[in-house]
């Protein structure tokens, strides 16, 4: 019986002193490796663009740490991803934020996808101190509040607006009436509004602006008022869903007209694949192209080799999304390699006061924490390819007219 | 003429509505199950349409009944194997397990299909009817067509079997249906199977008009619940009246109220229904 006890006694010694040791290589570990927290819609409305800038975040930290780490000071530290699934709730997205940093401890945030979300969470990571990067929010809405922790890498929604609205303004004198149909959402509604200041502005008529709602299942009444509009201009905007349906419906009912204008979903390959021909010559604009030309010096030296990097891991083009995810991590990693620690005051003056080369383009932030450093690409699908039209330094094609 | 195209755009919207909810409404009205995973089962059957096409070349018009006969024998299976256990209890109870059962199917389908969206394209596309400067998309009047077609034959099934009657009887009286050899089990299989085979006819339609992904099944039940209050529980006539009926609604709503609202209307239509009429348009209870 004692026997057995003290055999007892000592497997149980043995445990404590086995689980001792783990923790304290578990300590040592999570004092060794940075922790960068993303909540993620996988699932729900926006599983789509959720996974896509998982794969940006994912590719970025595991080129990062092929290369041994992020350089804090004399050492290099791994990077860790954390991410949650929000189920593309928004109030989900604010707790799991307040989890990551409360209860995973995360150095650094990535913000939720999308402008609405964002602005909700970016509440939490003031409140911590967290500096954050905001990979898809481009309202300005979401930087009005003067919080010193936001930085979002996308530049207002003005410049996706203003320059299709000059080049069409050059090109298409003809062009006068616009028809705006808008996802009632906070981006889409935000970048219809931009849009509907963009084309007054160099004197074209909005003949029709309307708000669909979130889940519309059916576009046809809001179609036929289009053509009841008589627009030589047609601007949809929401996500690319509406945008398959809208233009499937627009065929339905012979809807054509000199320019259409879609944000977002043009700059995706599946909007290609499910609208087949009735792609073509459908024009949209996106923070970033494949056909952009950056060299940088950051992880992944230049755009061409972004996207070969992306393309070998998950065999297919990579979209302004994934690339976003990818500038996150980027911006994120030069600013603590200039810092020179994980220190979140001195990581976030770095955000602040610094420039960054990146794959995706000069990133500055301005003082409201939004990018303001570089032009995003307006692009047409001609021959079933996104074509860029501008910036002129990377264009591939003239602007056509017509669907 | 813009009045013409509006009517022409609820129609067409609303037959394919019918084609949605009649498999829910048999089911409900049936087997007392209100199946949360009607929705599922559409996008299910639209997927089976939309890789048949890409991979096999089947055009999803023709892909119909194949798309029915497999969601009918995985409807079967479900129901014989998993709901049928529950049917005593309480709807909650029957709610809560499709409700799970919908959240292992939905997730299944994103990990094997990708949450990304897809859309069948037929090419050369089968093009319009002009009447007046009002048109007529070839491919949903078609699909409308097949879904009323559908809708019809189930019906005809119901009043004309052995089958269909002995549904009747169970969905009128399970004891007395039981007493007179009825075996109920079976029956209860039987609708269930049919539910999913309407569920995946229409899906397979639908791969044609709306670009498909398992998020999207949502929209779907939530367009059922509408149609199954709106023509009457349980009664086929009401549900393609119901279908109809909101899609016309909504069409005109969105003319008038703008199409932010059409969404709403079909959900303030429920409550003045729910408030005033719960037995819906038709007023009937049963296959009768």
């Amino acid at each position: 019986m004692n026997a057995s006890l003290s055999a007892v006694l000592r497997l149980l010694l043995r445990l404590a002193f086995g689980a001792a040791l783990v923790a304290a290589s578990l300590t040592a570990s999570a004092q060794s490796t940075i922790l960068v927290g993303a909540p993620l819609p996988l699932t729900g409305g926006l599983a789509p663009e959720g996974v896509k800038l998982q794969r940006g975040y994912d590719l970025w930290a595991e080129e990062v740490n092929k290369a041994g780490g992020i350089a804090v000071g004399k050492t290099r530290m791994p990077v860790k991803m954390i991410y949650y699934d929000y189920q593309s709730n928004t109030p989900r997205a604010v707790q799991l934020a307040e989890k990551l940093i409360t209860d995973d401890k995360v150095h650094f945030m990535f913000s939720p996808f999308g402008s609405g979300a964002t602005k909700a969470a970016s509440a939490v990571s003031e409140r911590y101190g967290v500096p954050t990067i905001a990979p898809t929010a481009s309202s300005v809405e979401v930087y009005d509040q003067n919080y010193k922790n936001l930085f979002g890498t996308y530049t207002p929604n003005n410049t996706l607006t203003e320059p299709i609205a000059e080049m069409i303004s050059k090109n298409a004198p003809k062009v006068r009436r616009v028809a705006i149909l808008a996802r009632n959402d906070l981006y889409p509604l935000a970048l219809a509004e931009e849009f509907e200041r963009s084309a007054k502005s160099r004197g074209f008529t909005v003949a029709y602006f309307e708000k669909y709602a979130i889940g519309t299942l059916d576009h046809a009444s809001a179609v036929t008022q289009i053509r009841a509009a008589k627009p030589d201009w047609i601007i949809v905007t929401g996500y690319i869903n509406d945008m398959v349906l809208i233009r499937k419906q627009m065929s339905d009912q012979n809807l054509r007209a000199p320019v259409l204008t879609m944000i977002n979903g043009p700059a995706y390959q599946e909007f290609i694949d499910a609208t087949g021909p009735l792609a073509n010559n459908v024009t949209s604009a996106s923070w970033w192209h494949p056909a952009a030309r950056y060299t940088s010096k950051d992880v992944f030296k230049s755009s061409e080799n972004f996207t070969q990097l992306f393309r070998a891991k998950y065999k297919i083009e990579p979209d302004f999304t994934s690339a976003g995810g990818a500038v996150a991590g980027v911006v994120l990693q030069m600013a603590i390699e200039a810092a020179g620690t994980v220190d979140r005051d001195k990581v976030r003056g770095a955000l602040s006061d610094g420039r960054f080369p990146t794959f995706f383009g000069p990133i500055a932030f301005g003082p409201q924490g939004y990018a303001n450093s570089y032009t995003p690409p307006v692009f047409q699908i001609q021959g079933g390819k996104p074509t860029v039209l501008f910036p002129t330094e990377i264009k591939m094609a003239d602007f056509r007219l017509g669907l | 003429m813009l009045y013409l195209q509006v009517l022409i755009n609820g129609i067409l919207l609303g037959g394919l509505y019918s084609c949605i909810a009649v498999g829910f409404s048999l089911v409900w009205g049936v087997l007392n199950i209100i199946n949360i995973m009607h929705g599922s089962l559409i996008i299910l059957g639209a997927y089976a349409a939309y890789f048949a096409f890409t991979l096999l070349g089947i055009n999803p018009f023709v892909f119909v009944p194949i798309a029915g006969v497999a969601l009918f024998v995985l409807g079967y299976a479900l129901q014989a194997g998993v709901i049928n256990r529950v049917m005593g209890a309480p709807v909650l109870i029957t709610l809560t397990l499709t409700f799970g059962l919908n959240l292992i199917l939905e997730n299944a389908m994103i990990f094997a299909f990708k949450a990304d969206y897809r859309k069948v394209i037929i090419d050369p596309p089968l093009g319009l009817i002009e009447i007046g400067s009002a048109f007529v998309p070839r491919d949903r009047l078609y699909a409308m067509l097949l879904a009323l077609l559908l809708v019809g034959g189930l019906y005809a099934v119901l009043r004309t079997t052995r089958i269909g009657r002995a549904i009747v009887a169970v969905r009128m009286d399970r004891e007395a249906a039981a007493l007179m050899g009825v075996n109920v089990p079976r029956i209860y299989a039987i609708t269930f199977g049919l539910g999913a085979l309407m569920a995946g006819s229409a899906g397979s339609l639908m791969s044609v008009i709306f670009p498909i992904s398992p998020l999207t099944s949502v929209a779907f039940l939530g367009k059922a619940f509408v149609i199954c209050v709106l023509g009457g529980l349980g009664s086929i006539p009401g549900v393609m009246v119901g279908g109809i009926a909101l899609g016309v609604l909504e069409s005109f709503g969105s003319l008038w109220l703008g199409p932010d609202y059409s969404t709403t209307i079909a959900f303030v239509l429920l409550l003045a229904l729910l408030m005033f009429r719960p037995t819906g348009i038709m007023g009937k209870r049963g296959f009768e």
